[in-house]
Formats: C-alpha cells, structure tokens, sequence
C-alpha cells in the first residue's frame, strides 16, 4: 500500500483544534505536523495594563480543562511579584483545589479521551454498552473532581474564589468530610483501573529516546508545584531561568515557538512526574506504581494514560491526608500584597504538564506577561514520537490504520491546544 | 459516530468549537448525570471533542462554541449554517466575542499580533476575534464563561421536544437577590453584577466576590448610571469602561459608546 500523505484532520478526542500531517516520499517520511489550527486569542497582550485582580479573571480563560491550573500558576508568580506570603494552610488549601483538577482532568482523558482507541470505540458513551460499570464509575470519578474544583474554584469551570492572598470562600467543615468520604469511596475504582491498564497491550511502534522534565516539590513529597526545574538527567533549575533552560525557538512550518531542552524535544506530564518523582510515592500509589511502571515507560508516551492513572491514586489518597490537616488547621485570611511592583515567575503542573506563567507588575499594572503552556513544551516530542511510528509502521508495510495510531500518540499527551493556540501552523513566504 | 445514528426520529445534532477555550463543550461532557441520556436522545453525528469520526452532512441543532478569529472558522461557520435549521451560539466568545474581543475595534489588533507572532504568514489569515452573528443568523443565545448546565439542559430539553428556548433577560443582581447575598456595592466594592445577563446563579457574590461581567452585557442595564456610581468609589471612568470590557466583546461597544 502506497500513500504519499496522511492528513488526520481534525484531531478527535483532543482539547481544542488540531491536526496532523505526514508527508512520505519515496518510502521515507519527510515531514511531520502537529498542526494548530485553534485561532490566535493573544492573552499576554490582554494582561497588558491590567490589575492583578483582572489577570486573574481572565488567565483561565486560556483553556476550560485545566482553568484552575492557569489560576494557580498566575496565583504564584503575582504573589512572588508583590511579595505576598501566604500561610501555609493557604497552600494546602490550594492544593486540594488543584487535585480536583486533577481528578478532574485525568478521569476525563483517561476514561473519555484516550480509552476508547484501546477498546475499539468512536467515544466513551458507545463504550457504554459493554464496559458500563467502567463507564458509570468513570463518570462519578469525575464528577468527584468537579465537585472539589466548585468547591474550591467556586465554580466547576472558571471559578473566582481562588483570589490574590488566599480564598474568597473556604469550605465547611462537613463538606470537607463529605470529600474524605467520598476520595475513599473512588479510591476502589481508581486502583481497579490500575489492574485494567495492567491488562492492555501497549503498542511498541513509536518508542525511542525522549527526556522528561516536571518541577520538583519543595519538600520531600509527590506533588504538582514546585520552583525548580527537574530534567530527567538529574539537573535542577530554578524556576526564574526557565527561558535559559527551556529554549524556544520558530520552525519553518509553524509559527510557533517550539520548545527544547539540551536542543531535544522533551516531555512533560504525568508520566515524566511519575518518572522523574516516582520513588517518592507511598501507599496505594506506591503499589500502583510498582504495578505498572517498567523500563519501556521512558521510552514510550503511550504510557502516560498509565501515569494518569497512578496519580489519580495519588490524588484520591491526598485529599484524604489534606482533610484531615485541614479539620485542625486555622481559617486562613487572605494576605494583601505589601507592595504594588515587581517581578515573578509562577509554576505549577497542569494535569499535562508543566505551566509558567511570568509577570512584571509596576505601580499595580502588569507591564509584561509570559506563559509557556505544556503543550507548547511537548509537541516537538509528539513530533518526534510519530516520525518514529511512520518510520517504523512504514518499514513494516504495516499502513493500514496508520491514521488511527498515529492519533494514538498524540492522544496520549492530553495535548490542550486552546492552551497552545500561539502555536498557528504558517506558510513562510 | 453512534452506534445508532441511523435513527430517523432523533434530531440530528452538531456541536462544533471555533476559538476559544473549549469550555462550553466542557460543560457538557462534564454533565455527568446526563450525559448519556444527551448522546441517547440526540443524533450526535459531529462533537470532536468527545468523539472521533463525525458525520458531516444536515442538521436540525448545531451549537457552537467560540469567536471567528480566522479566514477558515468563518468559512467554517457559514457552512455549518448553511446545513442546520437551528443553530446555537453558545459561551461568551460565541455571543460576543469573547476576551480575545476585548479591545474590539480600537485598531491594536495588528501591533498586538505583531508582538505575539512576529512578522509571520499565517495558513489563514488571522481576525480580531468575533461573535457568531457578525456572519450569520444566530436562532439561539446560551452565554456564559462558561455555560451553565441550569441553561444548557433545558434549552437541549426545548429543542428535543420542538419547543422555542425562551432567554433569560435578567441580570445577576436579580439572582444575587434570591441568594439573599448582601450588595456589594453598598459595600463600596466594584461589582459588575447590574450590567451584566444572569444565569449563572450569582455565583461569584454568592463567594464574597465582585462579578467581572463574565457573561457579558445585559440589555436592560442602565451602563450610565452604574458608571458614575463605580466611579464614586474613586476609581477612574477610564479604568471602569477597560473592566466593563473585558469580557464585554463586540457587544459592550453600542452600550458604552455615549458614555
């Protein structure tokens, strides 16, 4: 079978619009595309003028899936800006907002977005019929992420709670309760998925080398925030040099600043969190992890549903262990900024990836704003991974479906290209 | 796309994203308890977000979530029009623009592109950011950043049955009221609540929070009165008209313009 061209287009089951192309000629791939075809939306200009307060309004409004994310990384750099300290509890609070997010997103992936390529379906619903306690479950997982971004978020999508130096609104007493209760509860469901994942076969066509980078939590613990850069080669960043570390540069075929990290494209998400702070794991986590992670991990993206997985574990069991500090903790207030200038970079781990949201503020205005969205980070790595596939199915002679597993690759970064959407494919004249 | 899209007594439906952050389509996938009952009811033949494969042909609903911030999303657009009876404009970026649009028509959009983009030729050429109905007939609005599910399910609900969505012409100060939230503007706290549509059940009051006008300009609001109150608390009419834009669109403009 001869094909001269693949064109995937739209990419399904992805956040936002999105495509990929494949040129072949002469049995030997030339060229491949992750095209972004999501229109420009411009918000490091938006930002521009505006109080801290309006950043915060408007940021998550980059991407729905992972709105609270957006939040929080901003939350970060603006208070590192204003010199704005907030409590301890405050952060713990934070915290739980954030696995919320992440339950939220992962169950949505996981479940909705990327299991339906391995069993065979156009969607989760059609999935249904055969899989419905998978399906059923699935659902209430979510809606456990959702109820937690609403709590905390003070709604399920775009919440205004999360405010500079603290909350709005903290939770009660009983709902908290309620979420241990019920994190417990799904605690079942997410460790069963462990042992249906460990059951699938996991393609080997696109594996090669890649690097992971995710930021590293200051202390000792699994988590999703950190001020450093942690690259799987060992080496640690602080965060304020991320333009140092993570080189953007433009492509022919895309606009775009892509991204890389010692000239190679890199990863990041829950696989390269697993990867990079797996053995910081414990409990049940630690027993998913056991379970499922192996060598083939580091060379293989497909994985990173796996890894989605695991932290869904992490997550559920954490909610319980913040409850629990929090019933004895004291009711923060919420901290004003001591000072109306400055500079500040903020990150933390978007449910795929790492995300840097950067600010110079003076007399109360934001003069300059960066963000660097995950998968602005990764998509030289999605790239690089269907090359190797086409190569591979293509020595094989094996194209029939090719489109389907090329999508798979993609699919399983969680890309977000609403998020990206300063990635616009462009004709070089 | 469904197992069973042949099904001739189901409304054919389409739910399409153009720019923006997808939120609305979100909404709906995140309606956990209804979801299903959604995907049976309805034909669903195009939903990409949710689904792969889509059927591109006639359709009785199309909603659609987004601004037209390209050459192909309008042309995408009016070809969706063209094979819907009923089409839907859903979100804020779909009703107004969006807060890509906030600085509609004040001719920065180049310099702003240039800053982001550099000099680049784009595939398609790229547009300030503008509601559906700058290009088409819109038969239905749901605003919202994002759409609630209280609006959502029952336009759904309306459409299934042939029944006509009826809007929602109140502001959130009316749903303020029913939460028996304190005002914050007696408060002396900037609060877009009077100018701004309801439906989203006064959430950001209901949390101690000032409303940033997130589900864009109410019709009935009285812009030149509420100005002069929000610059009574000593902030500038140049810095309230720039909050009162943020999320107001192409919309905001006719309302603000004798201001």
């Amino acid at each position: 079978m001869t094909k001269t061209k693949i064109e995937i287009e739209p990419l399904a089951r992805v956040e936002g619009h999105g495509g990929i192309k494949v040129e072949i000629k002469d049995n030997v791939i030339k060229d491949v595309q992750v095209k972004i075809l999501e229109g420009p939306r411009l918000f490091e200009t938006l930002v521009i003028g505006k109080t801290p307060e309006e950043d915060l309004s408007l940021v998550p409004r980059i991407c729905a899936i992972c709105n609270l994310s957006h939040k929080y990384a901003s939350l970060r750099a603006l208070e590192k800006a204003l010199d704005i300290k907030v409590p301890a509890v405050t952060q713990t609070y934070r915290q739980l907002m954030h696995h919320g997010e992440m339950l939220e997103s992962h169950s949505l992936h996981l479940y909705f977005l990327a299991l339906p390529d391995f069993f065979g379906y156009d969607n989760a619903v059609a999935m249904a019929e055969k899989f419905g306690e998978v399906v059923q479950n699935a659902l209430a997982l979510k809606k456990f992420g959702n109820k937690i971004m609403r709590l905390m978020g003070g709604r399920m999508i775009h919440g205004e709670n999360p405010v500079l130096g603290g909350f709005g609104k903290l939770p009660s007493r009983e709902s908290l309760l309620e979420l241990k209760e019920e994190a417990l509860h799904h605690l079942d469901f997410a460790m069963a998925t462990i042992d249906i994942l460990a059951g699938l076969e996991v393609p080997d066509y696109l594996e090669r080398d890649t690097q992971f980078i995710c930021l590293k939590p200051p202390h000792g613990e699994y988590d999703y925030y950190g001020d450093i850069l942690l690259a799987s080669d060992g080496k640690e960043y602080p965060l304020e040099d991320y333009k140092k570390v993570i080189i953007e540069r433009t492509v022919s075929h895309s606009f775009a600043k892509r991204s890389a990290y010692n000239d190679r494209p890199f990863t990041v998400g829950a696989i390269a969190r697993v990867l990079n702070l797996g053995d910081r794991l414990k409990g049940k986590a630690k027993e998913a992890y056991d379970k499922l992670v192996n060598e083939r991990w580091y060379r293989n993206p497909i994985y990173n549903n796996f890894a989605q997985a695991i932290e869904q574990v992490f997550s559920l069991e954490d909610v319980v262990r913040i409850v629990d500090e929090l019933l004895t903790a004291e009711i923060p207030k919420i901290v004003k900024p001591p000072r109306g200038s400055g500079t500040g970079t903020g990150g933390v781990e978007a449910p795929r990836g790492t995300l840097i949201h950067h600010y110079t503020i003076e007399n109360g205005v934001t003069v300059d704003a960066d963000y660097i969205t995950p998968t602005a980070m990764f998509l030289d790595d999605i790239e690089a991974f269907i090359r190797k596939s086409g190569e591979t199915l293509l020595a094989k002679n094996e194209m029939d479906g090719i489109e389907l597993k090329l999508e798979m690759v993609a699919r399983a970064y969680d890309p977000c290209i609403s998020c990206s959407a300063h990635l616009v494919t462009v004709d070089f004249e | 796309m469904s197992s069973d899209s042949s099904d001739k007594s189901k409304p054919r439906v389409g739910i399409y994203g153009l720019t923006g952050c997808a939120g609305d389509q979100l909404l709906l996938i995140h309606c956990e308890d209804e979801i299903l009952d959604i995907f049976n009811a309805f034909d669903i033949r195009s939903f990409v977000m949710a689904s792969s494969n889509p059927i591109e042909d006639d359709m009785d609903v199309a909603l659609v979530e987004g601004s037209v911030s390209t050459e192909e999303q309008k042309e995408h657009l009016l070809e969706i029009r063209k094979r819907s009876k009923i089409l839907v404009a859903i979100g804020n970026c779909a009703t107004v623009g969006g807060v890509q649009a906030m600085y509609a028509q004040d001719g920065t959009f180049k310099d702003r592109m240039k800053k982001v983009y550099g000099d680049m030729k784009f595939i398609t050429a790229p547009m300030e950011g503008q509601p559906l109905d700058a290009f088409v007939t819109v038969d239905y609005y749901l605003p919202g950043c994002p759409i609630s599910a209280k609006q959502a399910l029952p336009l759904l609900s309306r459409l299934l049955h042939g029944a006509s969505p009826e809007p929602f012409p109140h502001p959130v100060c009316h749903e303020c009221k029913l939460q028996e939230n304190k005002c914050l503007l007696l408060d002396k706290k900037f609060c877009l609540g009077p100018l701004t549509q309801g439906g989203c059940g006064a959430v950001c009051p209901s949390h101690g929070l000032p409303c940033v006008g997130c589900w864009g300009p109410n019709p009935d609001a009285n812009f030149n009165e509420h100005v002069k109150l929000l610059e009574s608390f000593g902030m500038t009419k140049d810095e309230v008209i720039r909050r009162i834009r943020n999320f107001g669109g192409h919309k905001i403009l006719q309302y603000i313009k004798d201001l």
